[in-house]
This record gives structure tokens, sequence and C-alpha cells, in this order.
């Protein structure tokens, strides 16, 4: 009778010769690698404010004459954007003709503890959004959210809709109660206001605890399984410790803000229906007339792809535009596809309106 | 052919155990770590706990990288090596049985699928409390294991109330954390369960599983599809909520009892450095507001004192219209009315829907396609809808009355003067401010 099993001894005994090999290897290779630098493009501080620091990339004439802000979400660094040098957002969006700025929240300590969302976006986005305003002459510039920025990114326009000519959001949350949401089923029954009241700020690193528990076999263990597998290339073993980096040298989160995020995102989802109000303004989607693009991943594990595609039935712009890109929360910024499509297909959706 | 698995396995067992020992040695050297690398780790999960009893700091990249990913590795090893053992079955053997006898033998490499969960990954929530056990201990409270309540009397009485309620958290918390783990146990029993049902699908010759990656992999798909049905459940959605609030309880009366100390001490507690930071945080809002003007109540005020200038200028015969600011445009957005909408998304890779064909981006009411026209939107948005030069004495008073009424809710709400931040222009001081 046949097996599922066709596992030869011998060849199981060479299997584990093999990965000791590789094992062996990597204590050649792993003393030489000192901290791996992310892309480092080249840039200039425009605006800083508390922690916060808003940079524009440089070397490069741009074509668009609208400036595009990347809001980043408050969790994990906003150098997700511009990894390495072959795989970077910005670069490429640099060279597609667009003139980029980001938002770099800095790290909350416990001064920070008292930050609300008001204290986020009607004053931090709404000042540095101004300074990139006034450096340019405009009234409005194009936005770029990410994730959580992507939703920061639509409570500020609703908000302020003169300020913003057009919109992007990336792997963004809209509809928090999507039914495969692993996070936001997890913090339905959580007592967020004892959480921050005894916590103060979030850790990083128990946020970072939470995400690995999302899938825990493949990032616990079998990822590191498959580093054995790159020990002796350096340069790819210089790119999955740079990767480890971005992962766990992430911020704390101002408890304020985690609390209302919670509370209001994740529990109430006021998003959608409607009933958000960020410092005493309502924050209605149907506000927003500007073009919208809306960028999700289809194998995302944090956002769902329904989480993300709420936002067509919800935004009152009537010039909405989806794109579905195959592949994961992170691999939207660094895998090879996402270098050839996302950054050509922002600058083609934002020159049509520029 | 006995005696051919039993060398096999010998001498799988001797390169594992070689090959870890190295590595061990190895970063052990470079890290200076003690004998036993893994002793003495603290919660990845809670940095905040380092420097408690018991507690060694756990931010060291060599100690990280030791606890999490090279422990990732060193189960795998011993996955490959139990693995392998129990390949060594009798020739033979009808395939259901020697996987059964494979998955459910006492070297079964599979019966700790999540065992990171609750050993290293996840001490930031569920081991805290032996950390705060330890703490509460040395900090004065002795008799932590009575669970009997025994009414307290006298000086003391606060002091006995407090560490009963501690003893009280505390095994709730043990509690809402066994309750868990059982969860994670039959992830992993659900998990063995679709790892048969996979395997079943590669009888076939040619499908046939040839390595033990390929077992692993197969096993780790199996055991996370298992983890997520359980995760998503609604019953992990309330066990995994009673577990963190319940340890949340637990390390609130921590805290008190620690504070009530630090205070007997003369020692500034966290709450006290909380109460000034949000203080501070207010005074910093109240600032921005009176410097940059901005908020509702703010943006009105603006906007009336527009329209005042506009007035005294009808007075003096000057004719022109009333610059609004654009505080007065961000306070209050004109709501344009909702249009109709698409009743779904396509569900294909781009889909765009617009207006009208023949229609640009932004409609007449869009801020984008107002600004194009040269004006600022919120010009266009919140205009004084009579353009009028010279106005009534009725629109007189209404107006003076509005402009008194916003100059008070400036200066007299505590509610409102903390959601007055400033949206203004960034004056150049500001820009390298730390």
């Amino acid at each position: 009778m046949d097996t599922p099993l066709r596992i030869d001894p011998a060849e199981a005994l060479a299997e584990i010769n093999r990965f000791q090999r590789k094992l062996a290897a990597g204590l050649q290779n792993l003393p030489g690698l000192g901290e791996p630098e992310y892309a480092n493009t080249p840039r200039e501080l425009v605006y800083a404010e508390d922690k916060l620091k808003v940079w524009h990339f440089t070397g490069s004439r741009p074509t668009a004459r609208t400036p595009v802000l990347i809001v980043y979400a408050l969790v994990n660094t906003v150098w997700m954007t511009d990894l390495q040098a072959d795989r970077s957002l910005v670069r490429n969006l640099l060279e597609q003709g667009e003139d980029v700025y980001l938002i770099d929240w800095g790290y909350p300590d416990g001064a920070d503890r008292w930050l609300t969302l008001d204290d986020y976006l009607n004053g931090y986005l709404d000042r540095c959004v101004d300074a990139v305003r006034h450096r340019h002459g405009l009234d409005a510039i194009n936005l770029l959210g990410i994730c959580q920025g992507g939703a920061f990114s639509l409570c500020y326009t609703a908000m302020h809709p003169d300020k913003v000519k057009n919109l992007i959001t990336m792997v963004t949350p809209v509809d928090f109660h999507t039914p495969d949401n692993m996070l936001s089923h997890w913090v339905q029954q959580l007592d967020v206001d004892r959480f921050v009241d005894v916590m103060g700020n979030v850790p990083a690193a128990l946020m970072n605890w939470v995400y690995l528990t999302l899938k825990p076999l493949r990032l616990n263990q079998q990822k590191y399984v498959g580093l054995v597998e790159i020990l002796d290339n350096p340069a790819e073993l210089e790119n999955f410790l740079r990767m480890e980096r971005w992962i766990f040298d992430s911020p704390d989160q101002a408890g304020e803000a985690f609390r209302q995020f919670i509370k209001d995102f994740y529990q109430g989802n006021k998003l959608v229906r409607h009933s958000l109000e960020i410092g005493g303004r309502p924050v209605d989607l149907g506000l927003i007339q500007q073009p919208v693009l809306n960028i999700y991943a289809q194998q995302d594990h944090l956002v769902p792809p329904d989480a993300s595609r709420a936002l067509g039935k919800h935004i009152g712009t009537q010039d909405y535009t989806e794109i579905a890109f195959k592949g994961g929360h992170i691999g939207i910024y660094v895998s090879g596809r996402a270098q050839r499509e996302v950054p050509p297909a922002i600058h083609r959706w934002l020159r049509a309106r520029d | 052919m006995a005696d051919q698995a039993s060398e096999f396995i010998r001498q799988s067992q001797a390169m594992a155990e070689q090959s870890w020992s190295q590595w061990m040695r190895y970063l052990q050297q470079a890290a200076g770590q003690p004998a036993s690398p893994f002793a003495g780790f603290g919660a990845p999960g809670m940095p905040g706990m380092t420097g408690m009893p018991g507690m060694a700091a756990s931010s060291a990249p060599m100690s990280d990288m030791l606890e999490r990913g090279l422990s990732g590795i060193s189960s795998y090893l011993e996955w490959m090596q139990r693995a392998a053992n129990a390949q060594a079955s009798p020739p033979g053997m009808d395939w259901q049985a020697s996987v059964k006898d494979f998955l459910g033998g006492a070297a079964q490499p599979f019966a700790q699928a999540f065992s990171g969960i609750d050993s290293t990954a996840a001490q930031g929530f569920v081991q805290q409390w032996q950390a705060w056990l330890a703490a509460a201990s040395q900090a004065g409270t002795t008799d932590w294991r009575a669970p009997a309540y025994m009414p307290g009397f006298g000086l003391h009485r606060e002091q006995q109330a407090q560490q009963q309620a501690l003893v009280a958290a505390m095994m709730e918390s043990a509690e809402q954390q066994r309750r868990y783990q059982a969860l994670i146990l039959k992830a992993n029993a659900q998990g063995l369960e679709r790892l048969q049902d996979k395997l079943a699908d590669h009888v076939e010759p040619g499908r046939q599983l040839e390595s033990l990656k390929a077992l692993y992999d197969l096993w780790v798909d199996a055991a996370e599809e298992a983890y997520a049905e359980i995760a998503l459940s609604d019953e992990f959605r309330e066990v995994y909520g009673a577990m963190v609030n319940a340890q949340m309880r637990e390390r609130q009366l921590v805290q008190q009892h620690l504070e009530d100390l630090c205070r007997q001490l003369g020692l500034p507690t966290r709450s006290e450095i909380d109460s000034l930071g949000r203080r501070l945080q207010e005074v910093r809002r109240e600032l921005r507001a009176m410097e940059g003007g901005g908020g509702a109540a703010a943006g009105e005020l603006a906007a009336l004192r527009a329209e005042l200038q506009a007035l005294k200028r009808s007075q003096h015969g000057a004719a022109a219209p009333a610059p609004v600011a654009p505080a007065a445009a961000d306070a209050a957005p004109a709501k344009p009315k909702r249009k109709a909408k698409a009743t779904g998304t396509r569900p294909v890779a781009q889909a765009t829907r617009k207006k009208s064909a023949g229609k640009k981006a932004g409609s007449a009411k869009s801020p984008a396609k107002a600004s194009k026209t040269g004006k600022p939107a919120g010009k266009t948005a919140t205009k004084p809808a009579t353009g009028s030069s010279a106005p009534s004495k009725d629109s007189r008073k209404r107006t003076a009355l509005r402009t008194r009424r916003a100059a008070a809710a400036v200066k007299s709400s505590g509610a409102s003067r903390r959601s007055l931040v400033s949206p203004g222009i960034p004056a150049p001081h500001r820009a390298r401010r730390k």
C-alpha cells in the first residue's frame, strides 16, 4: 500500500547534514555583518516638531506640479517605504517624477503619553501639510496614507478638505469588523481603558508579539528555518537582517491615541458608521470629494482586502479607483512585483489629476 | 533493518546536537552569555519589566536573537531529529497506522506546535504575572497564597484589603491563562488532524513527500490553518479579552501597591508624573489655540472678525467683499450633498468610477476643482451668501452677538480649549524645534 511519506532514512540523514552545513556557514558570515542600513535616499529636513520630522526627498527633478506627502502608521517605522535601494517606494516614485515628502512620527516616550488623535491629526499632521503647502505655495497637496496612516489620511481629508488635492490609500483599514480581521477580533472584548490606564504608552515589543501571534509558527519558527537556507549568501542575509531590523525596531504607541484608535476604529467601527469625531469635529467619509486611489493587498493578513475595499461604499467622491495588488501587507512595498507595478500605477493616476 | 535504523538515529542525533552546541558556544562567546543561553531571560513583550526581580534585560540584540530567532532553529533541529526517528517504523506497515503511530507516538515531533506561544513569545501576556508575583512578594505582600477572603481591621485594614485583592487578581489571571492555553492545545490537536487530512492527498505516487522539510512545511500549513480557525472563534475572542483584562487588573493592583510604598518613602510615582504630563499637554493645546486660532470656535471667531472688517469697510463706503480666513473654512467645511453610490466594488484588479465620462475629477463643489479656479476652496465654501456691502441693522446685531459668543467659548470651555489645536501656518521659528 502506498504511503504519503517516502522519506529514505539515508536521505533524511543527508538532509540533516545539509542543514547543519548551512548552519555552520552562518558562523562565518554573521560576524562581518553590521547593522544593515536602509536605502537612505537623499533627503532634507523641512519641518520638525517634538519628535516628528518631515523629510523632503532630493536628488531628482520632479515633473509633478503637486507634491505628495506620505503619511505612515504610528506602528513600525516609515522606513519600510525606503527599505533598500532596489526596494524603495520612495525612490521609485521619485524616478517616476513625483515630488515626495514623508512624515517620520518618531518614537513616543512618556512625555507623549497624552497625545490624542486630535493632536496627531488636527495638530501634527495639519502642520506638516501646511509646511509642505507653503513651501510650494499651494492650497492643496496630495496625500499618500499607509495602513493606519491611510485611515488618518481619510480622517484628515474629511476634516480639512481644502488642503488635500488627491488622496491615495495603501493597505488601509476602513471597515474594522470584517469577519477575517484577526486583530479586530482579539480586541473586541479588551478593556482598553484599563489597558491604557495601566500600561501608559503601549510598548513596541508587546505590539510586535501580538503581530507574531497572528501566524505563530510561520513567524516564530518557519521564518528562521528559512534563514538557515540563506546564511551562506551574504546579500540575502543582509536583506533578511534589514527586514528584521525594521520589524522589531518599532516605536511605542502613545497611550491616549491608542485608546481612541482601538475604541473608535477597532471596537466602534465608527469610520464606516459615520459616527466618528476627532477633536469635536465630525469625520464623515461621505464628505470626501477628492479623487481617491485605494490600493490593497490580496494576501494581507493584517488588513484584510474587504476591510480596505469597504472604502468604495462609504467615500463621497465619484472619482474612486481601486487597485488590487497580488501580495501581502509588506510585500506591497518590498517585493519585486511591487517595484514594477505600484509606483508606476500611483504616478499614472496622479499625473492624470495633476 | 533495525540496526540500520538505530545507527541512523544515533548519527542524526549526534549531528544535531553537535551542530546546536557549536552554535551556542559561538553565540555565548560573542555575547558574553552565561552557560545556559536561555536562562534568566525577561519578558520580551514587556520591556518595562526589565529590572524587576528575577527579570533580566532582554533588549540586547544577541539575547533577543538567541531567544527568538535561534530558538526557532533549535526547535526545527529537534523536530527533524524526532521526525527522522519516527520514520524508522517497521516496513510494510499500513500507512495510516504508521502515520497514526508517527503522530501519536512518544517521540512524535508535533506535540508542541504552538509551544512558543506560551513559553517565550507570549511571556508579554501570560507569564508576566509570575514576575509581578515575585515583585509583590518582595514588596511586602507575603501571604499571597491565602485564597480565602479575610476581613481586615484597624490600622492595616486597607493594606490587607489591597493584598487580598491582588491575590484574587493573580488567581483570576492564572485561571484565564489556563483557559487560553487550553485553546492553544486544542489548536495543536486540530492541527494534527488537518495534517492527516493533508497527508491523505499525498498518497499517490508522484505526490509523496520525500524530505523532512516537505513534511515540516505541510505540518506548518496544517497547524496555522487550525490555529487561525480557533483564533477567529467567538470562544477565543472571549478568552483572549478575559486573559488580557485579568492581567491588566493584576498589574494595576501591583502598581497601586508599589505607589503606596513609594509615597511612604517620599519617591515620585508614575501617577504623579502622568498628572504632570497630562496638564502639560493641556497647556500646550491651549497655547496652540491662542497662537494659531484653530478649532471650531476660534475659526468662527476669525470668520466673524473678517465679517466685521467688511462691515466697517462698508460703513466707510468701501464695498469690497469680505475675505474669509482659512481657519474659518477649516473649522466648518461645507457639507456637500451626498451623491449616488455604487452598489459595490468591482471584483477586478482595477476599478474606477467617475461621475460622468465627460466630467473631470471633482465636481463643481470639489475643493480640488475650486482651487483650480484660483480661489481657495475654503473661500468658495464659506463666502458669505449675501455678499452685501451694506448689511442691515439686524445683521450687525446678530454678528456682534455671535462674535461675543464665540469669544466666550474660546475663553471659558476647558473641553473646547482642548480641541483648539492650531491648523495655522508654521512660523519659521517653529521649523527646527525639537
